[in-house]
Protein backbone atom coordinates (compact mmCIF):
# COMPACT_ATOMS: atom_id res chain seq x y z
CA UNK A 1 0.00 0.00 0.00
CA UNK A 2 2.73 2.03 1.25
CA UNK A 3 4.68 1.40 -2.02
CA UNK A 4 1.85 2.61 -4.04
CA UNK A 5 2.15 6.35 -3.68
CA UNK A 6 4.29 7.77 -6.93
CA UNK A 7 4.61 11.53 -5.25
CA UNK A 8 8.20 11.81 -5.42
CA UNK A 9 9.42 8.66 -7.24
CA UNK A 10 12.05 9.41 -10.05
CA UNK A 11 11.50 7.95 -13.46
CA UNK A 12 14.94 8.04 -15.08
CA UNK A 13 15.26 8.80 -18.80
CA UNK A 14 17.48 11.37 -20.73
CA UNK A 15 14.79 13.47 -22.37
CA UNK A 16 14.84 16.95 -22.79
CA UNK A 17 12.66 17.83 -19.34
CA UNK A 18 15.09 15.39 -17.52
CA UNK A 19 18.48 17.05 -18.99
CA UNK A 20 17.00 20.46 -17.86
CA UNK A 21 18.80 22.44 -15.05
CA UNK A 22 16.78 21.24 -12.04
CA UNK A 23 16.74 24.86 -10.72
CA UNK A 24 14.91 25.74 -13.58
CA UNK A 25 12.38 22.70 -13.13
CA UNK A 26 11.69 24.07 -9.65
CA UNK A 27 11.70 27.76 -10.72
CA UNK A 28 9.40 26.88 -13.49
CA UNK A 29 7.08 24.52 -11.51
CA UNK A 30 6.26 27.47 -9.09
CA UNK A 31 5.23 29.35 -11.84
CA UNK A 32 3.17 27.11 -12.71
CA UNK A 33 1.24 26.73 -9.85
CA UNK A 34 1.03 30.26 -9.23
CA UNK A 35 -0.19 30.24 -12.84
CA UNK A 36 -2.92 27.43 -12.03
CA UNK A 37 -4.36 29.93 -9.27
CA UNK A 38 -4.49 32.95 -11.17
CA UNK A 39 -6.70 30.73 -14.07
CA UNK A 40 -10.25 32.20 -13.18
CA UNK A 41 -11.85 30.68 -16.30
CA UNK A 42 -11.89 27.65 -18.29
CA UNK A 43 -9.64 28.61 -21.25
CA UNK A 44 -7.04 29.04 -18.76
CA UNK A 45 -7.03 25.16 -17.87
CA UNK A 46 -6.97 24.46 -21.52
CA UNK A 47 -3.87 26.28 -21.33
CA UNK A 48 -2.00 24.74 -18.33
CA UNK A 49 -3.68 21.83 -19.47
CA UNK A 50 -2.48 21.90 -23.14
CA UNK A 51 1.51 22.75 -21.31
CA UNK A 52 1.20 19.72 -19.03
CA UNK A 53 0.18 17.07 -22.01
CA UNK A 54 3.54 18.83 -23.57
CA UNK A 55 5.57 17.99 -20.79
CA UNK A 56 3.74 14.45 -20.51
CA UNK A 57 4.55 13.67 -24.12
CA UNK A 58 8.14 14.73 -24.15
CA UNK A 59 9.27 13.79 -20.46
CA UNK A 60 8.00 9.93 -22.04
CA UNK A 61 7.05 9.02 -18.82
CA UNK A 62 3.95 6.47 -18.68
CA UNK A 63 0.40 7.95 -19.16
CA UNK A 64 -0.72 4.75 -16.16
CA UNK A 65 2.29 5.79 -14.04
CA UNK A 66 0.79 9.32 -13.66
CA UNK A 67 -2.72 8.25 -13.42
CA UNK A 68 -1.67 6.09 -10.82
CA UNK A 69 0.03 9.43 -8.66
CA UNK A 70 -3.86 10.80 -8.50
CA UNK A 71 -5.12 7.32 -7.11
CA UNK A 72 -3.92 8.31 -3.40
CA UNK A 73 -5.48 11.22 -3.34
CA UNK A 74 -9.11 10.58 -5.05
CA UNK A 75 -10.62 10.97 -1.59
CA UNK A 76 -9.54 14.45 -0.90
CA UNK A 77 -10.40 14.93 -5.00
CA UNK A 78 -14.06 13.90 -4.24
CA UNK A 79 -14.43 15.44 -0.92
CA UNK A 80 -13.63 18.78 -2.38
CA UNK A 81 -16.10 18.32 -5.18
CA UNK A 82 -18.89 17.27 -3.45
CA UNK A 83 -18.47 20.39 -0.99
CA UNK A 84 -18.14 22.96 -3.53
CA UNK A 85 -21.28 21.22 -4.97
CA UNK A 86 -23.37 22.86 -2.02
CA UNK A 87 -21.95 26.56 -2.21
CA UNK A 88 -23.25 27.82 -5.53
CA UNK A 89 -24.98 30.27 -6.72
CA UNK A 90 -27.51 30.96 -10.13
CA UNK A 91 -29.99 29.10 -11.60
CA UNK A 92 -30.46 25.89 -10.29
CA UNK A 93 -29.80 23.19 -12.51
CA UNK A 94 -33.42 21.39 -11.88
CA UNK A 95 -35.58 24.26 -11.42
CA UNK A 96 -38.99 21.79 -11.80
CA UNK A 97 -37.33 19.41 -8.83
CA UNK A 98 -37.97 21.26 -5.95
CA UNK A 99 -35.99 19.30 -3.43
CA UNK A 100 -32.95 19.57 -6.00
CA UNK A 101 -33.51 23.38 -5.83
CA UNK A 102 -30.17 23.57 -3.81
CA UNK A 103 -28.16 22.54 -7.01
CA UNK A 104 -27.26 25.43 -8.83
CA UNK A 105 -24.42 26.16 -11.84
CA UNK A 106 -22.47 27.72 -9.66
CA UNK A 107 -21.81 24.80 -7.66
CA UNK A 108 -21.33 22.54 -10.45
CA UNK A 109 -19.19 24.65 -12.26
CA UNK A 110 -16.98 25.56 -8.63
CA UNK A 111 -16.75 21.51 -8.12
CA UNK A 112 -15.45 20.98 -11.88
CA UNK A 113 -12.79 24.13 -11.00
CA UNK A 114 -11.44 22.58 -7.99
CA UNK A 115 -11.40 19.03 -9.37
CA UNK A 116 -9.92 20.42 -12.93
CA UNK A 117 -7.15 22.71 -10.53
CA UNK A 118 -6.07 19.70 -8.37
CA UNK A 119 -5.66 17.22 -11.08
CA UNK A 120 -3.44 19.69 -13.04
CA UNK A 121 -1.55 20.81 -9.78
CA UNK A 122 -0.56 17.14 -8.60
CA UNK A 123 0.29 16.29 -11.92
CA UNK A 124 2.04 19.43 -12.98
CA UNK A 125 4.09 19.41 -9.82
CA UNK A 126 5.18 15.41 -9.51
CA UNK A 127 6.55 16.03 -13.03
CA UNK A 128 9.07 17.79 -10.99
CA UNK A 129 10.23 14.79 -9.26
CA UNK A 130 9.59 12.21 -11.96
CA UNK A 131 12.14 13.63 -14.13
CA UNK A 132 14.27 14.66 -11.29
CA UNK A 133 16.11 12.87 -8.79
CA UNK A 134 16.18 13.20 -5.16
CA UNK A 135 19.77 14.21 -4.98
CA UNK A 136 19.57 16.86 -8.06
CA UNK A 137 16.87 18.35 -6.29
CA UNK A 138 17.92 18.90 -3.10
CA UNK A 139 20.84 20.36 -4.83
CA UNK A 140 19.18 22.73 -6.84
CA UNK A 141 16.95 23.62 -3.84
CA UNK A 142 19.86 23.86 -2.38
CA UNK A 143 21.55 26.30 -4.81
CA UNK A 144 18.76 28.52 -4.94
CA UNK A 145 17.67 28.98 -1.28
CA UNK A 146 21.74 29.96 -0.61
CA UNK A 147 21.53 33.85 -0.61
CA UNK A 148 19.44 33.52 2.92
CA UNK A 149 23.00 32.08 4.55
CA UNK A 150 23.26 35.69 4.85
CA UNK A 151 20.53 35.91 7.26
CA UNK A 152 21.92 33.31 9.01
CA UNK A 153 19.85 30.46 7.95
CA UNK A 154 21.24 26.99 7.80
CA UNK A 155 20.82 25.75 4.17
CA UNK A 156 23.57 23.68 3.72
CA UNK A 157 22.29 21.76 6.27
CA UNK A 158 18.74 21.84 5.58
CA UNK A 159 19.73 20.61 2.15
CA UNK A 160 21.63 17.78 4.06
CA UNK A 161 18.64 16.62 5.72
CA UNK A 162 16.27 16.66 3.13
CA UNK A 163 18.87 14.61 0.84
CA UNK A 164 18.91 12.08 3.80
CA UNK A 165 15.21 11.55 4.50
CA UNK A 166 14.70 11.50 1.11
CA UNK A 167 17.49 9.09 0.70
CA UNK A 168 15.61 6.60 3.53
CA UNK A 169 12.14 6.68 2.14
CA UNK A 170 12.99 2.95 0.87
CA UNK A 171 15.09 1.57 3.46
CA UNK A 172 11.97 2.30 6.30
CA UNK A 173 9.35 1.62 4.05
CA UNK A 174 11.17 -2.07 3.15
CA UNK A 175 11.43 -2.36 7.50
CA UNK A 176 8.14 -0.93 8.51
CA UNK A 177 7.40 -4.53 5.68
CA UNK A 178 9.44 -6.75 8.11
CA UNK A 179 8.26 -5.55 11.29
CA UNK A 180 4.73 -5.89 10.68
CA UNK A 181 5.49 -9.34 9.23
CA UNK A 182 7.57 -10.41 12.25
CA UNK A 183 4.94 -9.16 14.69
CA UNK A 184 2.48 -10.79 12.43
CA UNK A 185 4.25 -14.14 12.92
CA UNK A 186 3.56 -13.61 16.27
CA UNK A 187 -0.01 -13.42 16.13
CA UNK A 188 -1.08 -9.36 15.74
CA UNK A 189 -3.92 -8.31 14.07
CA UNK A 190 -3.77 -5.23 12.36
CA UNK A 191 -7.31 -5.68 10.22
CA UNK A 192 -9.85 -6.22 12.58
CA UNK A 193 -11.65 -4.27 15.36
CA UNK A 194 -12.56 -0.28 15.93
CA UNK A 195 -10.26 2.35 15.29
CA UNK A 196 -8.90 2.63 18.89
CA UNK A 197 -7.65 -1.14 18.63
CA UNK A 198 -6.03 -0.41 15.26
CA UNK A 199 -4.16 2.40 16.28
CA UNK A 200 -2.92 0.52 19.31
CA UNK A 201 -2.34 -1.91 16.82
CA UNK A 202 0.43 0.00 15.61
CA UNK A 203 2.24 0.51 18.55
CA UNK A 204 3.83 -2.77 17.71
CA UNK A 205 5.20 -1.43 14.70
CA UNK A 206 5.87 1.82 15.43
CA UNK A 207 7.81 1.15 18.38
CA UNK A 208 10.72 -0.93 16.50
CA UNK A 209 10.65 1.42 13.50
CA UNK A 210 11.37 4.65 15.94
CA UNK A 211 14.67 3.00 17.55
CA UNK A 212 15.50 1.20 14.30
CA UNK A 213 15.29 5.28 12.45
CA UNK A 214 17.66 6.26 15.55
CA UNK A 215 20.20 3.46 15.21
CA UNK A 216 20.25 4.48 11.33
CA UNK A 217 21.06 8.03 12.04
CA UNK A 218 24.06 7.23 14.63
CA UNK A 219 25.13 4.95 12.77
CA UNK A 220 24.65 7.63 9.52
CA UNK A 221 26.41 10.30 11.47
CA UNK A 222 29.48 7.69 12.44
CA UNK A 223 29.65 6.70 8.58
CA UNK A 224 30.07 10.66 7.68
CA UNK A 225 32.44 11.48 10.32
CA UNK A 226 34.46 8.97 9.28
CA UNK A 227 34.27 10.33 5.76
CA UNK A 228 35.43 13.75 7.15
CA UNK A 229 32.30 15.47 6.67
CA UNK A 230 32.18 18.34 9.01
CA UNK A 231 28.96 20.78 7.19
CA UNK A 232 28.97 22.87 4.19
CA UNK A 233 31.68 25.10 4.62
CA UNK A 234 34.61 24.65 2.00
CA UNK A 235 32.95 22.00 0.15
CA UNK A 236 33.13 22.44 -3.40
CA UNK A 237 31.08 20.89 -5.88
CA UNK A 238 31.01 17.66 -8.57
CA UNK A 239 28.26 18.84 -10.58
CA UNK A 240 27.87 22.50 -11.82
CA UNK A 241 24.29 23.87 -13.03
CA UNK A 242 24.58 26.49 -15.67
CA UNK A 243 21.46 27.50 -17.40
CA UNK A 244 21.68 26.06 -21.32
CA UNK A 245 19.28 26.90 -24.08
CA UNK A 246 16.84 24.43 -23.61
CA UNK A 247 16.51 25.62 -20.16
CA UNK A 248 15.39 29.45 -21.62
CA UNK A 249 13.18 28.19 -24.38
CA UNK A 250 11.53 26.21 -21.45
CA UNK A 251 11.10 29.70 -19.24
CA UNK A 252 9.72 31.72 -22.03
CA UNK A 253 6.91 29.10 -22.95
CA UNK A 254 6.16 28.54 -19.41
CA UNK A 255 6.10 32.46 -18.93
CA UNK A 256 4.72 32.98 -22.28
CA UNK A 257 1.52 31.23 -20.88
CA UNK A 258 1.72 32.48 -17.04
CA UNK A 259 1.31 36.26 -18.66
CA UNK A 260 -1.30 34.68 -21.80
CA UNK A 261 -3.85 33.76 -18.40
CA UNK A 262 -3.37 36.88 -17.46
CA UNK A 263 -4.74 38.51 -20.30
CA UNK A 264 -7.27 36.02 -20.53
CA UNK A 265 -8.16 36.95 -17.15
CA UNK A 266 -7.75 40.55 -17.97
CA UNK A 267 -9.30 40.35 -21.93
CA UNK A 268 -12.06 37.39 -21.01
CA UNK B 1 2.53 -34.44 6.83
CA UNK B 2 2.37 -31.08 9.26
CA UNK B 3 3.34 -28.71 6.23
CA UNK B 4 3.11 -29.44 2.74
CA UNK B 5 2.83 -27.26 -0.50
CA UNK B 6 1.49 -28.30 -3.76
CA UNK B 7 3.51 -26.00 -7.27
CA UNK B 8 4.02 -23.51 -5.11
CA UNK B 9 4.74 -20.34 -7.01
CA UNK B 10 5.03 -16.61 -5.61
CA UNK B 11 5.94 -13.52 -7.91
CA UNK B 12 6.98 -10.60 -6.93
CA UNK B 13 5.29 -7.33 -8.28
CA UNK B 14 3.25 -8.90 -10.43
CA UNK B 15 2.45 -6.61 -13.16
CA UNK B 16 5.36 -4.32 -12.64
CA UNK B 17 8.03 -4.57 -14.88
CA UNK B 18 10.16 -5.52 -11.97
CA UNK B 19 8.32 -8.93 -11.72
CA UNK B 20 10.42 -11.45 -10.37
CA UNK B 21 9.75 -15.31 -9.62
CA UNK B 22 10.60 -16.04 -6.21
CA UNK B 23 9.63 -19.36 -5.71
CA UNK B 24 8.40 -21.80 -9.02
CA UNK B 25 6.44 -24.69 -8.82
CA UNK B 26 8.23 -26.09 -5.22
CA UNK B 27 6.36 -29.33 -3.76
CA UNK B 28 7.41 -30.17 -0.71
CA UNK B 29 6.08 -32.05 2.17
CA UNK B 30 7.46 -31.94 6.34
CA UNK B 31 7.28 -34.89 8.06
CA UNK B 32 5.77 -33.86 11.49
CA UNK B 33 8.69 -34.06 14.21
CA UNK B 34 11.56 -33.36 11.78
CA UNK B 35 14.08 -31.06 12.22
CA UNK B 36 14.75 -30.00 8.80
CA UNK B 37 17.90 -27.78 7.76
CA UNK B 38 16.76 -25.47 4.55
CA UNK B 39 19.63 -24.48 2.47
CA UNK B 40 20.66 -21.94 -0.78
CA UNK B 41 22.23 -19.50 -1.75
CA UNK B 42 21.16 -15.45 -1.39
CA UNK B 43 17.84 -15.17 -3.30
CA UNK B 44 17.29 -18.44 -3.43
CA UNK B 45 14.12 -18.09 -2.66
CA UNK B 46 14.36 -19.63 1.17
CA UNK B 47 13.13 -16.67 3.18
CA UNK B 48 9.87 -16.40 0.25
CA UNK B 49 9.05 -19.64 0.92
CA UNK B 50 9.16 -19.65 4.93
CA UNK B 51 6.91 -16.90 4.69
CA UNK B 52 4.03 -19.04 3.08
CA UNK B 53 4.04 -21.65 5.93
CA UNK B 54 2.13 -19.11 7.93
CA UNK B 55 0.25 -17.44 5.47
CA UNK B 56 2.14 -14.00 5.42
CA UNK B 57 3.04 -14.57 2.09
CA UNK B 58 0.02 -15.47 -0.19
CA UNK B 59 0.52 -18.07 -3.12
CA UNK B 60 0.51 -16.58 -6.99
CA UNK B 61 -0.38 -19.86 -7.56
CA UNK B 62 -0.42 -23.25 -5.70
CA UNK B 63 -1.30 -24.16 -2.10
CA UNK B 64 0.09 -24.36 1.23
CA UNK B 65 -1.16 -27.04 3.41
CA UNK B 66 -0.56 -26.74 7.49
CA UNK B 67 -2.25 -29.91 9.49
CA UNK B 68 -3.87 -30.89 6.07
CA UNK B 69 -5.73 -27.55 6.04
CA UNK B 70 -5.57 -25.50 3.19
CA UNK B 71 -4.67 -22.16 4.27
CA UNK B 72 -6.16 -20.22 1.63
CA UNK B 73 -9.55 -21.76 1.68
CA UNK B 74 -9.86 -21.07 5.22
CA UNK B 75 -10.76 -17.38 6.89
CA UNK B 76 -8.91 -15.16 8.04
CA UNK B 77 -9.59 -15.88 11.66
CA UNK B 78 -8.16 -18.92 10.89
CA UNK B 79 -5.12 -17.93 9.20
CA UNK B 80 -4.19 -15.94 12.14
CA UNK B 81 -4.83 -19.00 14.00
CA UNK B 82 -2.08 -21.11 11.71
CA UNK B 83 0.25 -18.04 12.74
CA UNK B 84 0.54 -19.99 16.88
CA UNK B 85 1.01 -23.06 14.88
CA UNK B 86 4.05 -22.16 12.81
CA UNK B 87 5.84 -19.98 14.62
CA UNK B 88 8.16 -17.87 12.63
CA UNK B 89 11.57 -16.27 13.35
CA UNK B 90 12.32 -14.04 10.93
CA UNK B 91 16.08 -12.41 10.28
CA UNK B 92 17.92 -10.52 13.22
CA UNK B 93 14.14 -10.95 14.97
CA UNK B 94 16.08 -8.79 17.57
CA UNK B 95 14.69 -5.82 15.75
CA UNK B 96 10.65 -6.61 15.77
CA UNK B 97 11.35 -5.59 20.44
CA UNK B 98 8.88 -3.11 21.52
CA UNK B 99 7.53 -3.61 25.15
CA UNK B 100 8.90 -2.22 27.99
CA UNK B 101 10.06 -5.25 29.59
CA UNK B 102 11.75 -8.46 28.49
CA UNK B 103 8.32 -10.54 30.10
CA UNK B 104 5.91 -7.88 28.62
CA UNK B 105 7.48 -8.60 24.97
CA UNK B 106 7.65 -12.53 25.23
CA UNK B 107 3.80 -12.24 26.35
CA UNK B 108 2.67 -10.66 23.57
CA UNK B 109 2.47 -13.60 20.92
CA UNK B 110 1.02 -16.14 24.00
CA UNK B 111 -1.85 -12.29 24.56
CA UNK B 112 -2.83 -12.49 20.97
CA UNK B 113 -3.39 -15.78 21.19
CA UNK B 114 -6.24 -15.03 24.10
CA UNK B 115 -4.98 -17.22 26.80
CA UNK B 116 -5.17 -16.29 30.43
CA UNK B 117 -2.72 -14.30 32.86
CA UNK B 118 -1.85 -17.63 34.31
CA UNK B 119 -1.35 -19.55 31.20
CA UNK B 120 0.65 -16.53 29.62
CA UNK B 121 2.57 -16.38 32.66
CA UNK B 122 3.31 -20.15 32.67
CA UNK B 123 3.68 -19.52 28.71
CA UNK B 124 6.89 -16.71 29.23
CA UNK B 125 8.56 -19.29 31.96
CA UNK B 126 8.82 -21.80 29.89
CA UNK B 127 10.11 -20.37 26.89
CA UNK B 128 12.58 -18.28 29.14
CA UNK B 129 13.91 -21.15 30.16
CA UNK B 130 14.16 -23.07 26.47
CA UNK B 131 16.30 -19.95 25.49
CA UNK B 132 18.35 -19.92 28.67
CA UNK B 133 17.41 -16.55 29.00
CA UNK B 134 18.34 -15.36 33.04
CA UNK B 135 15.08 -14.74 34.95
CA UNK B 136 16.77 -11.38 36.33
CA UNK B 137 16.28 -10.11 32.96
CA UNK B 138 12.49 -10.37 32.73
CA UNK B 139 11.97 -7.59 34.18
CA UNK B 140 14.56 -5.47 32.62
CA UNK B 141 13.59 -3.35 29.14
CA UNK B 142 14.64 -5.41 26.11
CA UNK B 143 16.18 -2.12 24.52
CA UNK B 144 19.37 -2.69 27.34
CA UNK B 145 20.25 -5.93 26.98
CA UNK B 146 22.98 -7.35 24.83
CA UNK B 147 22.66 -8.01 21.01
CA UNK B 148 22.78 -12.18 21.75
CA UNK B 149 20.70 -11.36 25.06
CA UNK B 150 18.02 -9.71 22.66
CA UNK B 151 18.08 -12.32 20.29
CA UNK B 152 16.96 -15.14 22.73
CA UNK B 153 13.76 -12.62 23.85
CA UNK B 154 12.78 -12.60 20.57
CA UNK B 155 13.33 -16.15 19.85
CA UNK B 156 11.83 -16.75 23.37
CA UNK B 157 8.73 -14.68 22.02
CA UNK B 158 7.55 -17.10 19.35
CA UNK B 159 8.33 -20.27 21.09
CA UNK B 160 6.10 -18.71 24.17
CA UNK B 161 2.93 -19.49 21.45
CA UNK B 162 4.08 -22.98 21.73
CA UNK B 163 4.08 -23.96 17.86
CA UNK B 164 3.76 -27.24 16.41
CA UNK B 165 6.35 -26.22 14.01
CA UNK B 166 9.27 -23.64 14.59
CA UNK B 167 10.78 -22.31 11.77
CA UNK B 168 13.79 -20.23 12.02
CA UNK B 169 15.38 -17.84 9.75
CA UNK B 170 19.10 -17.79 9.99
CA UNK B 171 18.79 -17.78 14.57
CA UNK B 172 22.62 -17.10 14.53
CA UNK B 173 23.07 -14.90 11.78
CA UNK B 174 25.36 -12.05 13.56
CA UNK B 175 26.62 -13.60 16.58
CA UNK B 176 29.85 -14.72 17.99
CA UNK B 177 30.74 -18.69 17.76
CA UNK B 178 29.61 -18.97 21.61
CA UNK B 179 26.51 -17.55 21.14
CA UNK B 180 25.81 -19.22 18.11
CA UNK B 181 26.69 -22.51 19.53
CA UNK B 182 24.35 -21.89 22.34
CA UNK B 183 20.99 -20.64 20.33
CA UNK B 184 21.14 -23.76 18.20
CA UNK B 185 21.61 -26.00 21.17
CA UNK B 186 18.87 -24.01 23.04
CA UNK B 187 16.89 -24.88 19.81
CA UNK B 188 17.30 -28.41 19.42
CA UNK B 189 16.78 -29.37 22.87
CA UNK B 190 13.56 -27.51 22.62
CA UNK B 191 12.87 -29.69 19.66
CA UNK B 192 13.48 -32.81 21.45
CA UNK B 193 11.87 -32.32 24.70
CA UNK B 194 8.18 -30.59 23.11
CA UNK B 195 8.60 -33.20 19.97
CA UNK B 196 7.91 -30.07 17.51
CA UNK B 197 8.71 -29.74 14.17
CA UNK B 198 11.47 -27.16 13.27
CA UNK B 199 12.85 -25.72 9.99
CA UNK B 200 16.42 -23.96 10.31
CA UNK B 201 17.26 -21.64 7.25
CA UNK B 202 20.93 -21.60 7.58
CA UNK B 203 24.29 -20.45 5.23
CA UNK B 204 26.43 -22.92 7.98
CA UNK B 205 26.67 -26.53 6.20
CA UNK B 206 28.30 -27.23 9.62
CA UNK B 207 25.17 -25.56 11.44
CA UNK B 208 22.97 -28.01 9.57
CA UNK B 209 24.88 -31.19 9.67
CA UNK B 210 25.11 -30.87 13.28
CA UNK B 211 21.28 -30.20 14.01
CA UNK B 212 19.41 -31.41 11.17
CA UNK B 213 17.70 -34.39 9.97
CA UNK B 214 16.97 -34.00 6.36
CA UNK B 215 17.80 -31.00 4.26
CA UNK B 216 15.65 -29.33 1.81
CA UNK B 217 18.20 -27.31 -0.98
CA UNK B 218 16.66 -23.94 -2.30
CA UNK B 219 18.25 -23.12 -6.12
CA UNK B 220 16.84 -20.41 -8.10
CA UNK B 221 13.60 -20.47 -7.45
CA UNK B 222 13.33 -24.24 -6.97
CA UNK B 223 13.27 -26.87 -4.81
CA UNK B 224 16.34 -29.03 -6.01
CA UNK B 225 16.63 -31.87 -3.37
CA UNK B 226 14.92 -32.46 0.40
CA UNK B 227 16.61 -35.80 1.67
CA UNK B 228 18.19 -36.98 4.33
CA UNK B 229 21.61 -35.12 5.67
CA UNK B 230 23.71 -38.00 3.87
CA UNK B 231 22.09 -38.37 0.97
CA UNK B 232 21.95 -34.28 0.56
CA UNK B 233 26.08 -33.95 1.74
CA UNK B 234 26.61 -37.33 -0.69
CA UNK B 235 26.12 -34.70 -3.96
CA UNK B 236 28.94 -32.36 -2.92
CA UNK B 237 29.46 -31.84 -6.59
CA UNK B 238 26.50 -30.52 -7.44
CA UNK B 239 25.68 -28.59 -4.39
CA UNK B 240 29.29 -26.82 -5.20
CA UNK B 241 27.84 -26.14 -8.10
CA UNK B 242 24.89 -23.91 -6.79
CA UNK B 243 27.53 -21.90 -4.81
CA UNK B 244 26.89 -23.95 -1.51
CA UNK B 245 29.25 -26.42 0.40
CA UNK B 246 29.41 -29.31 2.16
CA UNK B 247 30.68 -29.69 6.37
CA UNK B 248 34.82 -28.92 6.08
CA UNK B 249 35.11 -31.89 7.97
CA UNK B 250 33.01 -34.21 5.69
CA UNK B 251 35.47 -32.73 3.33
CA UNK B 252 38.43 -33.92 5.67
CA UNK B 253 37.16 -37.49 5.72
CA UNK B 254 36.58 -37.90 2.15
CA UNK B 255 40.05 -36.81 1.39
CA UNK B 256 41.15 -39.62 4.06
CA UNK B 257 39.16 -42.28 2.77
CA UNK B 258 40.75 -41.28 -0.73
CA UNK B 259 43.96 -41.92 0.44
CA UNK B 260 43.49 -45.15 1.29
CA UNK B 261 42.29 -45.03 4.94
CA UNK B 262 39.57 -46.90 6.14
CA UNK B 263 37.56 -44.28 7.57
CA UNK B 264 33.99 -43.51 6.40
CA UNK B 265 33.82 -41.01 3.99
CA UNK B 266 30.26 -39.95 5.55
CA UNK B 267 31.28 -38.13 8.36
CA UNK B 268 29.37 -34.71 9.08
CA UNK B 269 30.08 -33.49 12.87
CA UNK B 270 33.07 -32.98 14.68
CA UNK B 271 31.67 -35.56 17.21
CA UNK B 272 31.08 -38.25 14.73
CA UNK B 273 34.79 -37.25 12.92
CA UNK B 274 36.19 -38.21 16.90
CA UNK B 275 34.18 -41.19 17.22
CA UNK B 276 35.46 -42.62 13.67
CA UNK B 277 38.75 -42.28 14.88
CA UNK B 278 38.61 -43.67 18.13
CA UNK B 279 36.65 -46.74 15.86
CA UNK B 280 39.72 -46.74 13.46
CA UNK B 281 42.33 -46.88 16.33
CA UNK B 282 40.62 -49.34 18.35
CA UNK B 283 39.91 -51.46 15.05
CA UNK B 284 43.60 -51.20 14.46
CA UNK B 285 42.96 -49.60 10.63
CA UNK B 286 44.94 -47.13 11.86
CA UNK B 287 48.27 -46.97 13.69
Amino acid sequence: MIKDITIGQYFPGDSVIHKMDPRMKIILTVVYIAALFMVKNFWGFLLTGGLLIVIILISKIPVQTVLKGIKPLLFIIVFTAFFNIFYGTGAPVFPDIGWLAWLKWGGLRNAAFMVIRIVLLITGTSFMTYTTSPVMLTDALERLISPLRYIKVPVHELAMMMTIAMRFIPTLTDETEKITNAQKARGADFETGNIIRRAKALIPILIPLIVSAFRRAEELADAMECRCYNGGDGRTRYKIYSFSLRDYIAAFIVLAVFVSIILINVFI
Amino acid sequence: MIITTENLTYKYGVGTPFEKTALNNVSIGIEDGDYVGIIGHTGSGKSTLISHFNAILKPTSGRVYVDGEDLWQENKLKRIQTRFKVGLVFQYPEYQLFEDTVYNDIAFGPKNMGLSDKDIEQRVMMATEFVGLDKKYLEKSPFDLSGGQKRRVAIAGVMAMSPKVLVLDEPAAGLDPRGRDEILARIREYHQETKSTVLLVSHSMEDIAKNANSIIVMNRAECMMHASVKEVFEKAEELEKIGLDIPQITKVFISLNKLGYKVSPDIYTVEDARDEIMRCIKDGDVK
